[in-house]
């Protein structure tokens, strides 16, 4: 099931989304609501731009001493007797969690939503290793039981319709329910409750950690994370080392504006602070913390041109208004991280290549830099994807091609005035109900996912002429 | 796998290759966290009244339920009516030295039992909590601070005040008094910084849990559902004798 989405070229993906008018109609409500609701909390919050400055500077300061905060923060989780691992690659992170398993001989892990272990495909390769994962943010847990990857950062499930749902609990309980979001959360309720007093071991990433305290801060609304951290006997933390921050005072400018980025709230429900395993005298909490200090291809970008989308705080507002993401949805993009954030970390993980697609998938609107929390210029870096690609040869050699010729046309006033009078003439058998659908040659595979408005029948040129 | 130094060094390497995106630096801590914790509780001595006026506005916005009380009568009474409304019998509490209040005398009379958390984590103890606490459909806490700001509950863990008292239960109520108000999220920083310095209390505990309201999703068609894993209704008492 994992990469079943991405072995299909790019622009496949796409439509098959596009042709799904559930995921359109849904995708197009959860997204509108998403941006009304960051609006109005914005709207009543005068100093949420400066602390967006703020929070904007803490990120780049951190990184320009990020070793130093690193390894500040390992001290002080090993001081509270918390174990710290440091882990290069995403396997060498899930071949850590693979073996605390092995030895303490976890049977059940319980989790609460993580980018970071999606990042490294964890639940394969649990359950192939014999532990069952259990996903425990109601709508992880949907898309578990569905077999499918999460469409949406903050809302994972979006996709799916309170039928689908109805359809995925009656088969886990064996009892018919019906599609009634407030009997089926209450379903998720009972299921997950003995989960998470069964499991051995709660997994978790990390929205941010403080240097400073060696304390790891989790944001969750239903608060599956606060069970997943103090029920079972051992509790993982997975993180990439960009989430450290240095001090309290830090996080509290970041709080401020990440659940108003996210869904519009001043705070989520839950902001809770962990920090090692249970202290002494202390009546629950785990008995071990370990925590997974993940590189994964990040600090090659520490220097390099993807420096900035290391400040991101997985908020996902950055989805909701790009035209791109709001047409296709997250399975579309094909990978772990969607939307327009999201091609650039697939690119920090796995390389410029692995993009070499998606990096077209963003109109550069520039919806995404305005409304990021942390105010990342994400279009500046896709441009320069784009460009990295192009000099690299990546792209397609037709596009490079046309793209060349195209060059020629524009930089010339005669030139181009021949060509529109030729595209006229030529375009004409392909026109049907007056869009271009599919065109011949090299321009085929252009027209295969696209429509477009043939030449008109006038230049603007000829109209002005004509109305003076 | 890489080692702590090997890991470190790949990250300093790469960090010395640039000087970064523009001159930035972190947020300015408090210097003196004892005396800037200080300065806030001087400041909230006197403020406390609009702070508990805006934390009531903000708390019942997240659907918080607000109650105000004389003193421990009047918390108990609030308690049994709820206990009587959600037909429950038993509850769990912090300990009461925890709680500033021993609610047992008021309310086993009215035939509610009460597991108080174990002041100490000796395991039979523990086994005994986490039994009731799975089961308990109220749960009782103090509140280490009220923020107006946001309506949040804040409490720390520690010996005699687990973190599942307001977690596992489908009720969580929490008691606090004046001296408890915070109007701003820079103050809780304070408050935090100063925690962590304060050699003699050092964070006796692991968790510091901000609640604010019910637990909440809206995973299932964007439809807002409360209680999905932690409690359904989040009660915040206030204490004038406090
Ligand atoms: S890039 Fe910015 S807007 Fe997008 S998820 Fe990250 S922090 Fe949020």
């Amino acid at each position: 099931m994992s990469n079943q989405a991405s072995t299909k070229p790019f622009a496949e993906r796409a439509a098959v989304a596009l042709r799904d008018t559930f995921l359109q109609e849904a995708l197009t409500i959860a997204t509108t609501k998403f941006i009304g609701l960051r609006k109005d909390s914005f709207a009543g919050f005068p100093q949420g731009e400066a602390l967006r400055d703020r929070a904007r500077a803490i990120k780049e300061a951190t990184l320009q001493r990020l070793d130093d905060y690193l390894e500040r923060l390992a001290d002080n989780v090993e001081r509270l007797g918390g174990h710290v691992h440091w882990a290069t690659t995403g396997d060498e992170a899930r071949e850590t969690i693979l073996r605390l398993c092995r030895d303490r001989r976890v049977k059940m892990a319980v989790k609460s939503k993580s980018m970071a272990t999606e990042e490294i495909e964890l639940n394969d390769a649990l359950e192939q290793a014999g532990v069952v994962p259990v996903e425990t943010d109601l709508g992880e847990y949907i898309i578990q039981l569905a077999h499918e990857k999460p469409s949406h950062i903050i809302a994972p499930a979006i996709h799916k319709t309170k039928g689908q749902v109805a359809d995925l609990f009656s088969r886990e309980v064996g009892q018919r329910l019906p599609a009634d979001p407030e009997v089926l959360t209450a379903v998720a309720r009972k299921e997950l409750r003995q989960k998470f007093l069964q499991a051995d071991m709660g997994i978790t990433g990390a929205n941010f950690a403080v240097a400073d305290t060696g304390t790891i801060v989790l944001v969750t609304n239903e608060g599956n994370g606060r069970m997943v951290t103090s029920l079972p006997r051992i509790h993982v933390a997975v993180m990439g080392i960009e989430k450290v921050i240095p001090s309290m005072t830090d996080l509290m400018v970041f709080l401020a504006i990440l659940a108003r980025s996210a869904t519009g709230q001043k705070l989520s429900v839950y902001t809770t602070l962990v920090r090692g395993p249970r202290q002494a005298r202390e009546v629950e909490g785990p008995e071990e913390f370990h925590l997974i200090l993940m590189d994964n291809g990040r600090s090659r970008q520490i220097a390099g041109e993807l420096r900035e989308a290391l400040y991101c705080l997985r908020c996902g507002a950055c989805l909701n208004v790009c035209p791109v993401y709001r047409q296709i949805g997250g399975h579309a993009y094909g990978h772990t991280y969607p939307g327009p954030i999201g091609i650039l970390l697939t690119a920090m993980l796995k390389g410029d290549r692995a993009v070499k697609e998606l990096a077209h998938a963003s109109s550069l609107c520039g919806a995404c830099h305005e409304v990021c929390p942390v105010r990342i210029d994400i279009p500046r870096m896709l441009i320069e994807l784009r460009h990295r690609l192009d000099r690299e040869r990546i792209a397609p050699l037709a596009e490079r091609l046309v793209f060349k010729t195209f060059r020629r046309l524009l930089t010339s006033p005669a030139l181009f005035r021949l060509s529109v009078a030729l595209g006229r003439v030529a375009q004409r058998p392909f026109v049907r109900n007056g869009r271009l659908r599919s065109l011949p040659l090299v321009f085929a595979k252009w027209t295969r996912t696209r429509d477009l408005p043939p030449v008109a029948t006038q230049t603007f040129t000829q109209r002005w002429k004509g109305l003076r | 796998m890489a080692t702590r130094a090997e890991f470190l060094e790949r990250i300093r390497r790469e960090v010395r290759r640039t000087p970064g995106l523009f001159p930035a630096s972190a947020a300015e801590r408090p210097p003196r966290p004892a005396e800037a914790r200080a300065a806030v509780r001087r400041q909230m001595a006197e403020r406390w009244p609009e702070a508990l006026e805006r934390f009531r506005q903000e708390f019942e916005r997240v659907n918080g339920l607000f109650h105000r009380a004389a003193g421990l009568e009047e918390v108990a009474g609030v308690i049994r009516d709820l206990a009587r409304e959600k037909d429950a019998h038993e509850l769990i509490t912090w300990a009461s030295a925890e709680l500033g209040l021993d609610l047992r005398g008021s309310l086993e009379s009215q035939g509610l039992s009460i597991v108080a958390a174990p002041a100490d984590g000796r395991d039979d103890a523990r086994g005994r909590y986490r039994e009731a606490a799975a089961r308990a459909p109220i749960g009782v806490t103090g509140a280490d601070f009220a923020l107006a700001e946001t309506g949040t509950l804040i409490l720390l863990s520690g010996p005699g005040r687990p973190h599942s008292t307001s977690l596992l239960p489908d009720t969580h109520v929490a008691i606090f008094g004046k001296d408890r108000l915070l109007e701003t999220l820079e103050q809780v920083g304070i408050m935090l910084e100063a925690l962590h310095l304060d050699a003699a209390r050092s964070m006796s505990g692991s968790v510091v849990s901000f609640i604010t309201g019910p637990s909440r999703t809206a995973d299932i068609e964007l439809t807002l559902t409360r209680g999905v894993h932690g409690p359904k209704e989040v009660h915040a008492i206030f204490v004038e004798a406090r």
